[in-house]
């Protein structure tokens, strides 16, 4: 009895345990809403919006679900982010990530 | 005849050069010293959340200056970053921003 206990004990971790896994090409098609403002591939030409293009993923998360929860002010990006799911969140920084742009500041 | 217009008017142009066009450093470079400690360390985390310290060289200069006016007026959540821009004037602000984004 107590073997089948630990055995469904054993079955529910990994099930409580599933993450939102990030999909790039998901990641892509919710980017055309992002477009507008931060450029096609997150390269943004227009200097007040900040270009996404090649910023770490998990910042790009952490900016979203702020702006999502409100610990991040921005009357622009505070409407878009509260219709966002975690997958979404994650599909977004994951595509804008891949792209090439942003660098680390480069040492003296 | 030519070779020799060429050595001599070379070198006076290059002289003459204005400022800017050589290898002359833009204010924020020395200014942004300090930022380097976080910002110039590949994959370098923050904790307390943990993600990675944002990626900044190349980065728009207007959307720079934003975010170190919201650092300094506390409008922007980060202790760090409090302290850092709260030595920060506008012009130092528009130095960095404006150094940042030659770096692309």
């Amino acid at each position: 009895m107590k073997i089948i206990k630990i055995l469904l004990v054993m079955l529910a971790i990994p099930l409580s345990l599933q993450e939102v896994v990030a999909d790039y090409k998901d990641g892509k098609d919710k980017s055309q809403v992002c477009a507008g403002c931060h450029g096609t591939d997150g390269n943004s030409q227009i200097s007040m919006y900040p270009r996404l293009a090649g910023q770490h993923k998990d910042y790009l998360v952490y900016a979203l679900e702020g702006y999502r929860s409100g610990n991040r002010q921005n009357a622009i990006m505070s409407g878009f982010a509260k219709g966002l799911s975690d997958q979404d969140i994650q599909d977004l920084s994951e595509y804008y990530s891949m792209q090439k742009g942003l660098k680390t500041l480069p040492e003296r | 005849m030519k070779s020799i217009y060429k050595l001599i008017t070379i070198p006076i142009m290059i002289l003459f050069a204005p400022a800017g066009m050589a290898d002359s450093p833009l204010p924020g470079k020395d200014k942004s010293e300090t930022c380097l400690g976080c910002h110039a360390i590949p994959g370098y985390n923050n904790v307390y959340p943990t993600y990675k310290v944002p990626k900044v060289a190349g980065q728009n200069a207007d959307y720079i200056i934003s975010a170190l006016k919201a650092y300094r007026d506390k409008d922007r959540i980060h202790e760090t970053m409090h302290a850092n821009a709260s030595a920060l004037t506008d012009q130092d602000i528009t130095d960095i921003a404006e150094y940042f984004e030659s770096l692309k």
